[in-house]
């Protein structure tokens, strides 16, 4: 069966030879060029899920090729018997075989239920585990001495906010963050709509909400720097929404905990207040000394509302215009 | 292919076709208060700052409602059976007063949206507020639309008289309004039962 | 306080004057409609296209219409590709690209309404009126005049939506609207307003026509043709329309919502005052996922038809693509969340719903193994339906595949709202809905117009579309997985220009295929003598809608047919090879039919002024519609000239006509 399928596929090459035209094969060998090139673009600088720095990231990828094999197992043979049935039974190839009110097989019914059930069984099973094990709002590792680290995460009107409480310091658009220590984030929303916090390298992404808090464990496994964004459309400045991490060696963290320390910016509510109002395109701010429990009182600000005014209203202004791009 | 003479056959299968039509539309109704409902009854569960139905709510007008659209439905009634002995008067009698205790509904509640509104309990409050309007007001909304129906059929029946048609638009009418009172029957149980005990 | 009460909100600010770019587009809508109408004028057709057209209710007229209205948003709906294509492909490391945000935003969120809503949708409900009412051996839908009236609803929705682009300004929140982003506060502009509105007004057509449909299949079916006789398309728009009014109340209470939010500062989905945007998420989902299943179910309906038509075979399995059909339409509702995951449901909700979505996958891969054995040991005739179904197999299993692989929660952790995401629902919904939908209009296109669509021209955007396709959303699969985002207006990173340039050039193939099968339709147009269908069934085939003329005749079948099994038309035809004769019945009875009406018409222009009026706070214009809407229902309920017979002459004059085009 497969050598005549592998046969069948050489006359189909022959006869579309003859067939397809000058521009169609320039058509088609370019397109296969642009193809292959994307594929070699794969190699080179890879992002993302595909070059994993932190432990979740490199199991979802796994997961990712898993899941890819397990349905490659039904995807590769529909494929090739679209073809191969479409060439094959053409009307000119004058097939004896011709059944033409063969309608019915319970083996083939049997084989195309439960094939895909097997393997959607596989999967679900797989899926359950996984699932629960990768959860965001779990620990990575729950048995550690270690707490983690935390950094309270604030999404502003094109920027990030990340505070250490521990530390008292703040940063906007960089984080620092310690390597093979789990990080936990608590994750809000102020004056900006709905976005979602993401370093593809390290982790799992997960939404931010007003007046809510989600949170997030990440645990980066190799010192370097990596990219954050927003993944949630939230409008204007969205695809300026970026920020860095730098995953450091303990020391190195320590020493820079101590140097943000020595910042002249102190985050009071007064600075907050001025980090509410929108702006695109921030570079990274260092803070000392954050006002108390400036997070906890973020979130109860659209808690405890009610009428008609938005909490924010004061801080409710159009973006200043940059210079014409 | 063998063929069958089928001049009236849509005119036969019209009425069961066409009641048919009506009952799917009464279903996706059906799904859309089951929408509002679901809205309320989540954005009931988070109310913050105390502010809730519970103050201001007055029962005695919700069984005055209830009375007045349950007595409204029995009216309707009245007023298919005259339908069908053809008592055409009859008809527009009791389809006015189907009318007027159907109005008196919407008055009731009308005044208690004022009456709210200005004790402080307005749609703009908060979620909880905002739901109880709108999934109340949509069935106000929907019986005053009942209403204008009614009235157009009492000016509608001299008319076009008591033939197959008109008699189709009743039952279409009548389903609508008896689906109106069994709405009205979650809304107060869910809605002001729920909220006040 | 005249000019209040009269304009609301409206000023002369309204036009955006300043922006090239939309000026040259309205500049160029105006044209366009200016040479249309210029055209009838010319042509004296002015009665012709108002009673023959505008106040149809017949189902075949109502379903060309849909379909010219789908093709004209297409034209709109890719241009806004062109545009953000080329932006991407352009807005690489320090470039800001030519469309700054306050554009950009609006451009893609008008694409997703435009298609989904003023193409696809109107596409499928062109399908579903060609060839329901003939596959069932019915003379029209069950309500014909509520038929005019959806479609019209329809093309007013898309209408304010085109209107948007020249008076205002359109939502910038995606297509979907979440809020906060949509709330007043994030949204002040009339933006988000004229979303609702037109949405609103289409969804009220939409969902009449789902009860339409039921209605007619449910109960106008010929003698002899039970439930499990039906051709399988009928069955897929069935379940479709089960959909439809399952899920469009939901849309239409979410997006009202929404609108009490903006218009009278209430509290459902704010982010403040105890408003819950997830409930949104949540609502507009429920409607979300059924939504694309409506669009998918007449896709695989056409598949059916095609492949046993092509193949000379009968469709492999009838009874379990029944069931299959059935249980997809029943999990369509179970699986809304997984577009969610990441709003933090928690393990054991997002693992549910992980999983119902993988089911789906199960009675999908039965459909696709049965149209595989359809062909098998058939007569395959590759027609161009048939390449688009050919290229259908490979293309949405690759994107069913990428579909199931982000059902797995962690997965979807790292993909969701990536280009990876993006690429996955364009390849399901054009290598799906698309090819499905392409396939079916050239199928049917002969007994529409009466004569078949060229072949070469029809081969050449076939190859176009497809090899763009993949140039297109390839690409956009490897920068996904690297972390590029949908919606990127643009990027500092170099490394992922290259794959938006291929994919600009693949929208760029795309274009040229597109541009063919308009070629395609002007060649067959000016060659229809030559393309004429004379048998009324130009690809041999197997159901009712084959055995009467093309196009059909204003009653459709001149008697009603009786049906012993399923594929009748095939079985009878087997019969008179055999040598089978029955003998010419000309004896016919006068017809019934309902006479057209400018009401649907009517109602929906109201129904348009009253939107605008609510979009611009505009007191007296709106109680106008409103008021409009109302007196046209209460006027044509009045009326007890809804119908006439046609003549038993002129029925055997035409069937006379037919039956010498035959000889």
């Amino acid at each position: 069966m497969l050598a005549s399928n592998i046969g069948l596929g050489m006359e189909m090459v022959a006869r579309m030879r003859k067939v397809f035209s000058r521009w169609a094969k320039l058509l088609l060998i370019s397109m296969g060029c642009l193809l292959l090139l994307s594929l070699a673009g794969c190699k080179a600088n890879l992002l993302g899920m595909l070059n994993p720095k932190g432990l979740i990231t490199y199991e979802e990828r796994k997961l990712f090729f898993n899941t890819l094999a397990l349905m490659l197992i039904v995807v590769l043979p529909v494929i090739v018997m679209s073809f191969t049935f479409v060439y094959h039974y053409q009307v000119s190839h004058r097939i004896k075989d011709y059944k033409p009110n063969w309608s019915h097989s319970f083996f083939l019914e049997s084989l195309w239920w439960g094939i895909p059930c097997a393997i959607i069984v596989v999967l679900a099973v797989l899926t359950w585990f996984r699932t629960h094990k990768l959860d965001p709002y779990n620990r990575i590792s729950a048995q550690s001495q270690t707490d983690p680290l935390l950094v309270q995460v604030i999404a502003l009107p094109w920027k990030w906010l990340f505070i250490y409480p521990k530390q008292d310091i703040a940063t906007i658009n960089y984080l620092a963050i310690p390597v093979d220590q789990e990080v936990e984030y608590w994750i809000t929303t102020d004056n900006v709509p709905m976005s979602a916090f993401f370093i593809p390298q390290l982790g799992s992404q997960i939404y931010t909400m007003a007046g809510m808090r989600t949170r997030l464990h990440l645990l980066a496994n190799e010192t370097g720097t990596y990219e954050g964004l927003n993944t949630q459309f939230n409008g204007e400045g969205f695809s300026d929404m970026h920020f860095a991490v730098q995953v450091l060696d303990s020391a190195t963290l320590e020493h820079w905990f101590s140097d943000i320390k020595k910042s002249p910016n102190h985050l009071t509510e007064a600075a907050y207040g001025e980090l509410l109002n929108p702006s695109i395109g921030n570079e990274p701010q260092f803070f000392s000394g954050i006002a108390s429990d400036l997070f906890q009182k973020v979130i109860d600000t659209y808690m405890n509302s009610s009428g008609a005014v938005h909490p924010r209203q004061d801080f409710h202004h159009p973006v200043p215009s940059k210079e014409a791009s | 292919m063998h063929s069958e003479m089928t001049v009236h056959e849509h005119h036969l299968d019209s009425n069961s076709t066409d009641v048919f039509g009506f009952w799917i539309y009464i279903m996706t109704d059906c799904i859309l208060f089951g929408t509002l409902f679901t809205t309320f009854l989540v954005l009931n569960a988070q109310v913050q700052n105390g502010i809730t139905l519970k103050t201001y709510l007055d029962l005695y007008d919700v069984l005055a409602e209830t009375f007045l659209l349950l007595g409204s439905n029995f009216t309707f009634c009245l007023a298919i059976l005259s339908l069908y002995q053809n008592k055409l008067l009859r008809v527009q009698a009791w389809l006015a007063l189907t009318f007027l205790l159907g109005a008196s509904f919407v008055f009731i509640e009308v005044n208690e949206f004022i009456h709210l509104a200005t004790e402080g309990f307005s749609w703009d409050l908060n979620g909880h507020a905002s739901s109880f309007f709108t999934l109340v007001g949509t069935h106000g909304l929907h019986v005053s639309f009942g209403l204008l129906w009614i009235l157009m059929m009492i000016i509608q029946l001299p008319f076009l008289k008591i033939t197959p048609i008109t008699k189709r638009r009743m039952t279409y009418l009548g389903l609508f309004w008896n689906f109106l009172d069994i709405v009205w029957v979650f809304v107060f149980t869910i809605v002001y039962l729920m909220g006040a005990l | 306080m005249l000019i209040h009460l009269l304009f609301g909100n409206l000023t002369l600010e309204a036009i955006p004057f300043h922006t090239p770019i939309i000026m040259g587009a309205a500049l160029f809508m105006a044209l366009f409609t200016f040479a249309v109408l210029l055209l009838i004028t010319i042509t004296g057709n002015w009665s012709y296209i108002w009673h023959e057209w505008v106040c149809s209710v017949d189902h075949k007229k109502i379903g060309i219409m849909y379909l010219l209205l789908s093709v004209l948003m297409f034209l709109r709906g890719f241009s806004d590709v062109v545009l953000m294509r080329t932006q991407q492909a352009i807005a690489a490391g320090s470039s800001l690209g030519y469309l700054p945000p306050e554009h950009y935003d609006q451009i893609f969120s008008a694409h997703g309404v435009i298609m989904i809503f003023f193409v696809v949708m109107p596409m499928m409900f062109a399908l579903l009126n060609m060839a329901v009412p003939l596959q069932i051996g019915a003379r029209d839908v069950a309500y014909p005049y509520l038929n005019s009236l959806s479609f019209w609803l329809t093309f007013v929705g898309a209408m304010l939506c085109n209107v948007s682009l020249v008076i205002g300004d359109f939502a910038a929140a995606g297509w979907l609207a979440y809020p906060p982003l949509s709330e007043l506060y994030y949204s002040p502009t009339v933006g988000v307003d004229y979303y609702v509105w037109s949405l609103q007004i289409a969804g009220v057509g939409t969902l009449l026509a789902g009860i339409n449909f039921i209605a007619t299949i449910i109960k106008m079916r010929c003698k002899g043709m039970t439930l499990m006789k039906m051709p399988i398309f009928v069955w897929s728009a069935l379940c479709a329309m089960i959909l439809v009014v399952l899920a469009f109340p939901v849309l239409t209470v979410t997006l009202a919502l929404l609108e009490l939010d903006r218009m009278f500062g209430m509290h459902f989905f704010t982010d403040f005052a105890g408003g819950n945007s997830m409930m949104y998420i949540n609502l507009i989902w429920v409607w979300g996922h059924p939504e694309v299943y409506i669009l998918i179910l007449p896709a695989f309906g056409v598949f059916s038809e095609v492949v046993a038509t092509f193949s000379q075979k009968k469709l492999f399995g009838y009874t379990t693509m029944v069931w299959a059909l059935a249980v997809i339409t029943f999990l369509s509702f179970v699986v809304w969340l997984h577009h969610f995951f990441t709003m933090g449901a928690g393990a054991d909700v997002n693992a549910f719903f992980g999983i119902a979505t993988m089911v789906i996958a199960i009675p999908t891969g039965v459909k696709v193994f049965n149209w595989l054995f359809t062909m098998y040991k058939g007569r395959i005739i590759l027609t161009t339906p048939m390449l688009w179904v050919t290229a259908f197999f490979t293309t949405f299993a690759i994107g069913g595949m990428t579909g199931v692989m982000m059902a797995v929660p962690p997965v979807d952790f790292q993909v969701h709202n990536s280009l990876f995401l993006v690429a996955h629902f364009h390849n399901v919904i054009i290598g799906g809905v698309l090819f499905g939908y392409f396939a079916g209009i050239i199928y049917w296109f002969p007994k529409a117009f009466g004569f078949r669509l060229n072949e070469k021209w029809g081969i050449w955007s076939f190859i176009f579309w497809v090899l763009g396709f993949y140039l297109a959303f390839m690409p956009l699969y490897v920068i996904g997985l690297s972390g590029f985002m949908r919606r990127t207006n643009h990027y500092p990173d170099l490394v992922y220009q290259p794959y938006l340039i291929a994919a600009a050039l693949g929208a760029g193939l795309i274009f040229i295929g597109m541009v063919l099968q308009i070629i395609q339709v002007a060649v067959s147009i000016k060659n229809r003598k030559a393309l004429r269908d004379h048998s009324g069934d130009p690809w041999n085939g197997r159901t009712l809608e084959w055995s009467v003329a093309s196009p059909a005749p204003l009653y459709n079948f001149a008697v009603l047919p009786t049906v012993r099994e399923r594929d009748q038309f095939w079985a009878d035809k087997k019969e008179q090879a055999k040598g089978a004769i029955h003998p010419l019945d000309l004896h016919y009875q006068p017809i019934h039919m309902p006479k057209n009406t400018p009401a649907g018409f009517i109602i929906a222009i109201f129904s348009g002024i009253a939107g605008f009026a609510l979009i611009w706070h505009m007191l007296i214009p709106g109680i106008v519609g409103f008021l409009g809407i109302l007196s046209t229902v209460i006027a044509k309920s009045f009326s007890t000239d809804t119908d006439y017979y046609i003549d038993a002459d002129t029925i055997r004059k035409t069937e006379l006509a037919h039956i010498k085009e035959l000889g």
